[in-house]
């Protein structure tokens, strides 16, 4: 009926709204990974989908541009260099990879787990990133042409 | 011991799915279903009884927990499962994009 591409009206809105929460409860499963269960890999997987969300609701036009995705590919490379520069720093001031150089903290604090919440986040941001950017590849595939049987 | 066997059971289903179905979805689902059955098998070895799960949170007494090297052995596992269907997915959207149908009995032009 209408010709612009996504779903309806009612989808629309309501992704509008939804998707920042759907975002910030990957946050919040990132961020206390290391106190409840869950971490950077749930999280990460919350924010994919919240991306995704956005992706059915709207079409894949509308997400290449309100989205960029350059820089969304440079988070994904930069991350596992990150989570190497961590690991090697440990190896320089402990002697072994991904040696704990960060003041542990008090027990169920926020800050009570060293490098964990950093290697966390990263990971967060990498299955995130990643996550998105193979759907999205596999959503530019083009039906259209193609020879029938 | 009945676990055990459920948990065959459902690997037994998606076996019956992959040589049964003839839609390229239905088979990656199929392949989905015995992952997961490998995976309830791995937790399963590691579950024991009145226990509670290896997290330490505030004001729990530590007492007797369930193996968490199995688990920890699954999520590896999982994001594999993740790995292979995304692409067994390419695969079968590359198929669509060439033959225009999933059925397997009808991609059979696959020499020339």
């Amino acid at each position: 009926m209408n010709k612009e591409p996504g779903m309806t009206l009612i989808v629309k809105t309501v992704t509008r709204i939804s998707v920042w929460l759907i975002i910030l409860y990957g946050f919040y499963i990132i961020f206390h990974g290391h106190l409840t269960p869950g971490g950077g890999f749930g999280g990460g997987v919350i924010i994919a989908l919240a991306l995704l969300n956005v992706l059915l609701a709207y079409g894949k036009d509308f997400t290449r541009k309100w989205l960029n995705i350059k820089l969304l590919e440079n988070f994904e490379s930069s991350s596992i260099t990150l989570f190497l520069i961590v690991g090697i720093i440990g190896m320089a001031v402990g002697g072994s990879f991904l040696f704990n150089f960060i003041d542990k903290g008090t027990l169920f604090n926020m800050l009570s787990s060293g490098t964990i919440l950093p290697l966390n986040i990263i990971i967060g941001i990498k299955v995130a990133m990643s996550l998105f950017l193979v759907v999205l590849a596999l959503a530019a595939y083009n039906f259209d042409k193609g020879d029938e049987q | 011991m009945i676990v055990y066997l459920l948990c065959f059971i459902l690997f037994l289903v998606g076996i019956y799915g992959i040589l049964t179905k003839r839609d390229l979805i239905k088979i990656i689902l199929s392949i989905g279903i015995m992952g997961y059955a490998a995976n309830l098998m791995l937790i399963l070895f590691a579950y024991r009884n009145n226990s509670i799960y290896p997290i330490l949170s505030e004001g729990k007494a530590v007492s007797q927990m369930v193996d968490p090297l199995p688990q920890a052995l699954v999520l590896t596992s999982i994001v594999i499962e993740l790995g292979t269907t995304a692409m067994l997915v390419a695969l079968a959207l590359r198929l669509y994009e060439k033959y225009k149908t999933f059925d397997i009995t009808k991609i059979r032009r696959l020499k020339g």
